[in-house]
């Protein structure tokens, strides 16, 4: 038979199957179906059909990509589209197949999407779900669509065309083909496949060998299993084509052992070729002959690399050889072999049967087609992909992957398994291709993309990888066994708390070397993740081993809790929690407050980095740190014989501080519990700063504040409010007063301005302002009827417009130019502005604000997200959108804050006014004058101030002692931890809230405390992990 | 080869083509540092010091793997490279112990001159230092892994060199070693002991458990097998103590095995014979030189003519046997004179003899690197000629091996072809082969035309051999027939190696034509790498046959016969000779068991444990009147004996062996003879002095060999001065002629100048299986050891191979209840003993196999004398045994 003769009796096949009377249930079945159940699934599908006695056609079929909605079930009823169920479970399936074959209700409502021609109501189509929509199929065409095991199905779907094109072309023409594809190798170099062909077709020699590389060793990489599993014939259509190009008569699919599904699927599939007349010799009487065996290898990682992979077949421990002689002209057993991997396989039999023009009309210049990628990590949606060359990072992980799981921030993206480089999230919008990434430092490699959040340590990540690539080393040439040794050890060093700045530049020596030196493409490759990650993150570098602190809270020699180790100010958390928990809260407080002086404070309006970090989150929710914060100060304050705060005895130095926000009051609460006599000096007329003005009292009611204000009073600080230095004191008699040291804590009071039409018009305001005013007690800010819009996507936006609402606002607009997974405000914040009545409205950005004498609207370019910007956050740019006005009367800009220092203080400032000062003394361009908080960072959070305060106070006191300035001199007494309990495990203790009705009409506080026994119920529930326990928790590898 | 000129740093070099980047540097004096790289062993590329810098490749490429091309620019100093040079030294130190004082590769570790020669002054990394064990199973090295660098010259010379394989990379990482094969420690792994990686050894990773540094050394042959390899005795006092291989040799370019490497203890063994021995009232006491030889010479006085008889050994020098032999005919009047070859190779003598005219090996050793196909039979090269054997291994890999043998010898992992034919139907496969080669056209019909006889003889003789008979016989199929024939008959030139499974056999002569008639078949003789190589037992065995040192032919295969021959013979020697032929071997013992041979001058023999049917012979023995022996030690056989002579080794005297090349190579005293031993050729001369023989007064043996080139014209142009190139190999018909690497390639040396094909006929062996003795035992040599006396003094490999083994079939292992190390007893019908039993699929069901090196254990008492008629060897590969479970060791 002909192979068109074959098709046309393979469709009739076919299609008599599906227009028969029975329906056809089509079972995921591949490898990572079957792990995430699809094996129950199967038994109990057979045994509901049973049940039912209905006849049906089960199938198995292989990986359609969506491995986040494993297992999947499809279920065709003659005449229809094919419908997709997702996350099928043995008891879901039963409900849909007694609703749907016999109630005939598809159950719109489980469907995950339906496949083939026609629609069913209230499902979309599988293929435009988010994840599959941006995909371009080719190598992966029929994956998940076809019944692997039967040969049929391929040549139903135009299989074996390629290799009948071929036929007719002739050797030479299909070499020619295929180099006008722009085909490039995706096993990872990414080697033209035509030229490869082309050097073995002149290679001389007889027999020359065919092999498909089916070695994938990448931790995490699963596109050749997938592959094979679902659709083996393309494979070795594509090696029967790639044979007879060069001349082969013998392959080999050198496959890992550990694929045995792939294995026993291509052995069914090599039977049915034979059985067809495609195998063998002279195939269907072309005169061509070819022969294929299956060689399993034992899973080395570096067989994958040629010359290793041919001593593998050869019967030889799998180690690479120097090239050349390249495998063209001197391969298996000598004679001249081609390599190519199981994707670029797969794309052959397309190219031909579509043509050259076709395939390289996807992907770019420099890259055509489309490459398979393995999106693991903390993305959402994981999976197995295929995107056109070309697409950019960024959407390949927002776009498919559907963003990073539970909302945290994108970091980096490792491209090319652990031999490739790590991307950061700077870096979305570089496109997929080969050159791209190599110019970035990466590689394609066989398609391993994984996806790292900021939960992810840079430093650990590189020591994960170089672990692998170590291990996985054939310990042939030193620079490779023994260089990435000594790079494991510095890395590891670095994870430990130890290693030097001259272990960076010998590390990097190192990788260089070991990258120049090495005898193959595995240790040639393998420093890249170190020298890609020195190359983007040596900020992280610095952090750890100048720093001594690990950003991500990863690496467990740095630190003795993540919570602890992620506070800025350093509090001492599981030590509180621990004492919380065991009812001892006079002594959590005291924990507390032996680091810094405002916990209540804290308790109420810190972003707790701490809880993003906390283990306990990877079991349900992390501990509610801050609100056991509050609740062991709300409650010690609570208590009547609270014991009075003592000052020190005096230690004969003095300090000023400019400033009383919270960093200036913590450098001077700390300096006077070291015996400083502290004057502090404060412009307005109350102390706290932004925590007295800024922060409205709904969330920081003012007397909690004022206590804790009180308290650092109480401990010997002199302040004067309302004075300005420079105005109402000179900066000369602060300065050349008889003071050891003198810390600018000014702050970042200037709102920023959108450089808008209408921005000076009455009734606009900042939001700084506002929000001072208001908590000052003007009038100015009568909003009671009106209408309000508040621009900006921050905490002081979301500030603003729940305190408009509470002045009596009629309606208040949010209007952010992202959209609301941007918002850089906290989650829970926007969530209670939601609930309080606030319109949020997103990609929005203002161009005009309308009116006459005074605002009358806000005119918005409505705005859609494109490409990514330094942060690895989507950037807005217009759309083709109509404008959009909002009617108010009100405008608040919440778009940043500047710092406005007066312009007669003597020291160094930058161009955007921030002070400039000495990182590692935070000493200004004044000897004995240091500076802190937003003045110097910019706008930051409450908690960076205090830990800017603290660290100032103890600089300065450690130069008055005279010892190194980042010596610790205070004692940091660590109590005993509580006593073992039983660790609840249920999830986080709700926290009682003002009901909303009661929120809008005045500035109660919202959140409320905890009882004394939800506080230890809550606190139980933390892991203890500063005991060392955490060994069983922590997540080894970064995907 | 064609000259190619390429530029390296700058500097135009020439090279040839083929050559590598870094040979070619080299060449040119350009230091490019190495430390995988030997000039032995396959360019590996591993150790990247050698990366250079190539105008057009992409990154940096190793000299060692790149050939070098005209018109390359090559750049081996820029600041990267040798940055990455100093890196890689230094990563290797991070990890390497650092005793360099205590450490026994100090001052020649390849590491230390390398740091020293990069000026690698410190090392800024971690120490992982390693710290396993050591494997200190084997007797003669010491593997220290944590001194290793896997440079894996060790891998490459085991696998690559040596065909062994026995270590191999292991695991992976960093945890990547060198280990022993299947993880077992050296001394149970399938390591040989050759030593060869100790010497290729970069650093004290492998190193020789004797560390003594000669003060001397003295280049001299080995005096185990016909190999004849070269090697550098080190010496410090009167002991050797150090051996190496000499990478001069043309032989083995400084290769040696276990035996020759580290076997000379026997040298110096405390049981080495001193003073000579008089046998008292049945007791040896201690005699004086004069007192001995006075009583030799009286008693040798009372036997002259054919009553006395001589063995001499083909262990000792041409000199020493041409002298033994002169003493018996011009002193004794006997012609009765032998040596060892008769137990081995002497149907090569008379085969090699009969088909091309002279009875050497046709080709030199460096012949099997040009063969496009070698045929082995009847030969465990890698077990009895060690040396030759790796280089049959090694060039296995390239070119199609067939080997013939009833075992599955370790050649037989090599071979494309393996031929277990049932023993002693060597006649029938060969036939069968020239049959095919005839019936497909295959043979060289100019060949035949111009250079060959006997054709239509042979031709009539072929029509008996059709395949189903010569299957039925040989037990080999039919297929595995024709494709052998079809091999060896189109891969030309096709070399033919064979040994003692050919030779010692009741039809070895025949054995021996048969290979003849195929080599010229096909005309495989007489061309570079197209020829018959006897593999030679021992390191003389081809001197001893050419010196005369048998019954039937003076020096260089002149028949005693020859009026015109034995008149110049007479006249040299000056005295009359007897013109009948002598006794061969087998023969003095039977005449002596019949009282006709009476006095025996037996020199470096064993015959009670080495002649088959050693009961037998141990009675003729005792039957003789007077029997002398002289020998290194107190051998076996010479409890027999009546006076004992101690004789020196080869390493105390002058004189030349010749090896299985027909090489004539020197032989050079190290040491002074132990104790009161003398060289045996002055004791031959002293009794013939004794007895008022003339033509025994040599100071030298030089003048030995200058009186032999004198009358052996093959020898006419070889003298000591002359041998200390590598040797000569003979003939050299004068002192200008460089010797003849090649025989016959002109013409034949037969009467009529052609090669003679034989018509042979099939006879079966004399000794069939039955249901008494249903085993076929053969015998053969063992890897460690070499007959008996030498090897079981050298303790290390006694350590590794202390007594006899059995070999039996698992089937059979099975039918009888027997497991390895089992004690077994074997009998024949002329013996019986107990012996180890190895279970092993190396031997056919029904076949068996010992060696005979131990004399607790011999061996010989169960063979048979059955001979074959012309050669006159026993058959010792065939005897018919019983293999029994013996009870409690008894």
């Amino acid at each position: 038979m002909t192979i068109p003769e074959l098709r046309t009796q393979a469709a009739a096949k076919v299609q008599a199957m599906q227009s028969g009377p029975n329906p056809i249930i089509w079972l995921g079945l591949a490898t990572c179906g079957l792990a995430a159940g699809a094996g129950d699934l199967a038994d109990a599908v057979q045994d509901e059909l049973e049940q039912m006695g209905v006849e049906a056609h089960v199938l198995p079929t292989g990986c359609i990509g969506t491995c986040y909605l494993e297992p999947l079930m499809d279920i065709q009823k003659p005449g229809r589209p094919r419908i997709c169920y997702a996350e099928a479970t043995p008891d879901k399936a039963r409900v849909i197949l007694r609703s749907y074959l016999a109630h005939d209700d598809p159950r719109a409502d489980l469907a995950a999407g339906t496949l083939g021609e026609g629609e069913i109501a209230g499902i979309p189509r599988f293929f435009d779900l988010p994840m599959l929509k941006p995909q371009v199929r080719i190598a992966t065409r029929n994956l998940g669509l076809i019944n692997p095991e039967d040969i049929d199905h391929y040549l139903a779907e135009g299989g074996y065309e390629g290799l009948h094109q071929a036929l007719e072309l002739g050797p030479q023409a299909v070499v020619e083909e295929v180099s006008k594809s722009g085909l490039r190798g995706r096993g990872g170099a990414g080697f033209p496949t035509g030229r490869k062909w082309q050097l073995a077709r002149q290679a001389d020699g007889s027999p020359k060998y065919l092999v498909c590389n089916a070695d994938e060793g990448d931790p995490g990489a699963f596109m050749d299993r997938s592959v094979l599993e679902g659709d083996p014939h393309s494979v070795l259509e594509g090696m029967l084509i790639a044979a007879y190009a060069i001349g082969a008569s013998e392959g080999y699919v050198y496959v890992r052992s550990e694929y045995p599904l792939a294995i026993k699927r291509l052995a069914v599939a090599l039977k049915q070729m034979r059985d067809y007349g495609l195998l063998g010799d002279d195939i269907l009487g072309s005169g061509f002959s070819f022969h294929i065996r299956i060689k399993e290898g034992a899973g080395a990682f570096v067989c994958g690399e040629e010359t290793a992979l041919i001593a593998s077949i050869e019967g030889r421990r799998g180690m690479p050889n120097p090239r050349p002689p390249f495998p063209a002209t001197a391969g298996l057993w000598g004679k001249p072999t081609n390599i190519n991997n199981v994707e670029t396989l797969a794309n052959v039999p397309v190219i031909l049967g579509r043509g050259a023009e076709w395939f390289a009309g996807r992907g770019t210049e420099r890259s055509k087609g489309t490459k398979t990628f393995a999106l693991t990590g903390k993305v959402k949606r994981s999976g197995l992909i295929e995107v056109p060359m070309g697409m950019t990072l960024g959407d390949v992980i927002f776009s498919i992957g559907g963003g990073i799981l539970d909302g945290r921030k994108f970091k980096a993206v490792q491209t090319g398994g652990p031999s490739g480089g790590c991307l950061p999230a700077r870096l979305a919008n570089l496109p997929i291709d080969y050159e791209a990434l190599a110019e970035a430092g990466s590689i394609m490699g066989s398609g391993g993309l994984v996806v790292l959040d900021e939960n992810t340590c840079i430093v650990d990540m590189a020591r994960y990888f170089l672990s692998f690539t170590q291990r996985e080393s054939c310990g042939k040439c030193p620079p490779c066994r023994l260089g990435t040794k000594q790079m494991l050890a510095i890395l590891e060093d670095f994870c430990e708390g130890g290693g030097s700045e001259e272990d960076v530049a010998l590390l990097e020596d190192l990788a260089k070397a070991v990258k120049a030196g090495s005898l193959c493409g595995l240790g040639q490759s393998a420093p890249n993740p170190v020298l890609s990650t020195l190359r983007y993150f040596r900020d992280e570098y610095d952090a750890h081993i100048r720093g001594k602190r690990c950003p991500a809270a990863v690496c467990w020699g740095l630190f003795r809790a993540p919570c602890e180790h992620t506070c800025p100010a350093g509090v001492n958390v599981p030590i509180y929690v621990g004492q919380t928990a065991a009812g001892e809260f006079d002594k959590a407080l005291a924990t507390i407050k032996h680091t810094m002086p405002f916990a209540a404070v804290c308790g109420r309006v810190c972003h707790h980095p701490c809880e993003v970090r906390c283990l306990r989150a990877q079991i349900d929710d992390p501990v509610a740190v801050c609100a056991l914060k509050r609740f062991a100060a709300d409650y010690m304050m609570a208590q009547k014989d609270r014991p009075a705060v003592t000052p020190p005895p005096p230690n004969g130095h003095q300090a000023a501080v400019v400033g009383g926000g919270p960093a200036g009051l913590t450098a001077a609460w700390e300096l006077a519990r070291r015996g400083y006599r502290v004057r502090l000096y404060e412009a307005l007329p109350a102390l706290g700063g932004m925590l007295a003005v800024g922060i409205p009292e709904y969330r920081l009611p003012r007397d909690i504040l004022q206590r804790e204000i009180d308290d650092i009073l109480a401990m010997g600080v002199e302040a004067q409010t309302g004075v300005r230095v420079g105005r109402d004191i000179s900066w000369q008699d602060v300065l050349a007063g008889d003071h050891d040291a003198v810390f600018l804590a000014v702050g970042a009071w200037r709102g920023a301005e959108l450089g808008i039409p209408g921005e000076q018009l009455p009734g606009v305001l900042q939001a700084i302002d506002f929000l001072r005013d208001v908590s000052l007690g003007k009038e100015s800010v009568a909003l009671a009827g009106k209408r309000v819009a508040v621009v900006g996507g921050g905490n002081a936006a979301i500030d603003a417009a729940r305190t408009a609402l509470r002045l009596g606002a009629e309606d208040v607009h949010l209007l952010y130019r992202r959209t609301r997974d941007e918002m850089p405000a906290q989650p829970e914040e926007i969530e209670e502005a939601l609930h309080e009545g606030v319109q949020l409205h997103c990609l929005m950005a203002p161009s005009r604000i309308a009116g006459k004498d005074r605002v009358e609207g806000i005119e918005c370019a409505r705005m859609r997200l494109s490409g990514f910007d330094d942060s690895g956050r989507r950037r807005p740019v217009p759309s083709d959108e109509a404008d959009y006005t909002v009617a108010v009367d009100h405008v608040i800009l919440a778009v940043g804050q500047q710092v406005e220092a007066p312009p007669d203080v003597p020291v160094q400032r930058d161009r955007s006014g921030r002070i400039v000062v000495d990182p590692d003394t935070l000493q200004t361009s004044l000897a004995g004058v240091y500076a802190g908080g937003d003045a110097v960072s910019g706008p930051a959070t409450v908690i960076e101030a205090i830990a800017h305060g603290q660290r100032a106070a103890r600089i300065i006191d450690n130069r008055v002692r005279g010892i190194p300035v980042d010596a610790e001199l205070l004692e940091d007494e660590h109590p005993a931890p509580p006593e073992d309990a039983e660790i609840p495990e249920h999830p986080r203790v709700p926290l009682p809230q003002l009901p909303v009705d009661r929120r809008t009409s005045s500035f109660a506080e919202v959140a409320l405390c905890y009882s004394a026994e939800a506080a230890v119920e809550e606190a139980g529930r933390c892991l203890r992990c500063h005991l060392g326990e955490q060994a069983a928790l922590e997540d080894e590898t970064p995907d | 080869m064609a000259s190619i000129t390429l530029n390296i740093d700058g500097q135009a070099v020439t090279a040839e083509s083929g050559q590598t980047v870094l040979e070619a540097a080299r060449a040119a004096g350009i230091y490019i540092p190495t430390l995988c790289y030997h000039p032995d062993l396959p360019p590996a590329g591993q150790c990247r010091l050698c990366l250079v810098e190539i105008t057009g490749f992409r990154g940096l490429v190793t000299a060692c793997t790149t050939e070098a091309t005209d018109g390359m620019e090559v750049r081996t100093d820029t600041p990267e490279i040798e940055h990455l040079r100093r890196l890689t030294v230094e990563l290797l130190l991070a990890e390497h112990p650092s005793d360099c004082l205590t450490c026994s590769a100090n001052l020649s570790c390849d590491l230390q001159k390398l740091a020293a020669e990069l000026g690698v002054d410190r090392i800024r990394f971690r120490r992982t230092t390693r710290s396993l064990p050591l494997d200190d199973s084997n007797p003669f090295f010491v593997r220290d892994p944590n001194k290793c660098i896997l440079c894996g010259r060790c891998v490459q010379t085991c696998r690559e060199l040596q065909g062994v394989g026995a270590v191999d990379f292991v695991e992976r990482g960093y945890a990547t070693l060198i280990e022993p094969s299947r993880g077992m420690p050296l001394g149970d792994s399938d390591c040989e002991s050759c030593g060869e990686c100790v010497v290729r050894c970069p650093t004290g990773a492998l190193a020789k458990r004797d560390r003594r540094q000669p003060t001397r050394r003295v280049t001299t042959i080995c005096p185990y097998c016909g190999t004849g390899c070269s090697l550098v005795l080190g010496i410090k006092g009167s002991e050797i103590v150090s051996v190496e291989g000499d990478r001069e040799s043309p032989v083995n370019h400084g290769r040696l095995c276990v035996k020759g490497r580290f076997g000379q203890d026997f040298v110096n063994s405390t049981d080495r014979l001193t003073t000579p021995l008089i046998k008292r009232d049945g007791n040896f006491v201690e005699a004086t030189w004069d007192e001995a030889l006075d009583l030799v010479a009286r008693r040798f006085a009372e036997y002259k003519g054919d009553a006395f008889g001589a063995l001499s050994s083909s262990r000792c020098t041409n000199e020493e046997n041409y002298l033994v032999q002169k003493f018996a005919r011009a002193v004794m009047q006997s012609n009765s004179v032998d040596n060892c070859a008769r137990l081995c190779h002497a149907p090569t003598v008379t085969g090699l003899g009969q088909a091309f005219g002279m009875g050497g090996g046709t080709n030199p050793l460096a012949d099997v690197e040009g063969a496009e196909c070698l045929f082995v039979i009847g030969s465990n090269a890698t077990s009895a000629h060690p040396v030759a054997g790796a280089i049959l291994r090694a060039a296995a890999r390239r070119v199609p091996l067939i080997v013939a043998d009833p075992r599955k010898i370790a050649l037989v992992k090599e071979a494309e072809l393996h031929l277990p034919l049932r023993p002693g139907t060597d006649v029938a496969l060969l036939m069968g082969m020239a049959r095919v080669i005839v019936d497909q056209g295959l043979h060289d019909a100019e060949f035949l035309a111009q250079r060959c006889e006997n054709l239509d003889a042979f031709r009539e003789a072929l029509a008996d051999f059709d395949l189903d008979r010569v299957e039925e016989i040989t037990g080999v199929p039919q297929n595995d027939i024709v494709r052998a024939a079809l091999t060896y008959a189109t891969r030309k030139p096709a070399l033919i190696i064979y040994s003692l499974g050919i030779t010692e056999h009741s039809h070895g002569t025949d054995n021996v034509l048969g290979l003849a008639n195929l080599a010229l078949l096909t005309g495989n003789v007489g061309k570079p790498s197209a020829g018959v190589m006897p593999m030679r037992g021992q390191n003389n065995v081809q001197g001893a046959c050419d010196m005369g040192a048998g019954p039937g032919a003076f020096p260089g295969y002149q028949s005693v016969a020859d009026d015109e021959l034995r008149a110049k013979f007479e006249r040299h020697w000056g005295c009359s000779l007897p013109p009948e032929p002598g006794r061969p071997e087998v023969e003095m013992i039977q005449a002596a068991l019949e009282g006709k041979t009476q006095a025996l001058y037996c020199v470096g023999v064993d015959p009670a444990f080495t002649v088959a049917d050693a009961t037998r012979v141990q009675e003729a023995l005792r039957a003789c009147e007077f029997l002398v022996f002289q020998d290194i030690f107190l051998n076996g056989s010479a409890e027999f004996a009546d006076v004992v002579l101690p004789g020196a080794s080869y390493a105390e005297k002058d004189g030349t062996f010749t090896n299985l090349e027909r090489r004539v190579q020197r032989v050079r005293k190290a040491i002074e003879p132990i104790g009161d031993s003398r060289p045996d050729w002055l004791i031959t001369c002293q009794i013939a002095q004794r007895m008022g023989a003339s033509g025994f007064d040599f100071d030298d043996p030089s003048q030995v060999l200058d009186e032999i080139g004198q009358l052996m014209p093959s020898f006419a142009g070889i003298s000591f001065d002359r041998l200390d190139d590598g040797g000569i190999q003979w003939p050299c018909p004068g002192p200008d002629h460089p010797g003849t690497p090649r025989l016959h390639v002109e013409k034949f040396n037969t009467p009529s100048g052609k090669g003679r094909l034989s018509a042979l006929a099939y006879r079966p062996p004399a000794e069939h299986a039955d249901d008494d003795y249903p085993f076929t035992l053969t015998t053969g040599r063992n890897l460690y050891h070499f007959h008996l006396a030498m090897t079981c003094r050298v303790p290390g490999l006694m350590a590794i191979y202390p007594e006899e083994e059995i070999m039996i079939n698992p089937a059979d292992a099975d039918e009888l209840g027997i497991r390895t190390g089992d004690r077994v007893a074997v009998s024949s019908r002329r013996g019986r003993l107990i012996a180890k039993a190895r279970v092993t699929d190396m031997v056919a069901p029904k076949g068996s196999y010992m060696s005979f090196h131990f004399y607790d254990t011999p061996t010989n008492v169960l063979t048979q004398q059955a001979l074959d008629p012309v050669a006159k060897t026993p058959e010792y590969k065939v005897t018919a045994i019983r293999i029994e479970k013996a009870d409690n060791g008894g």
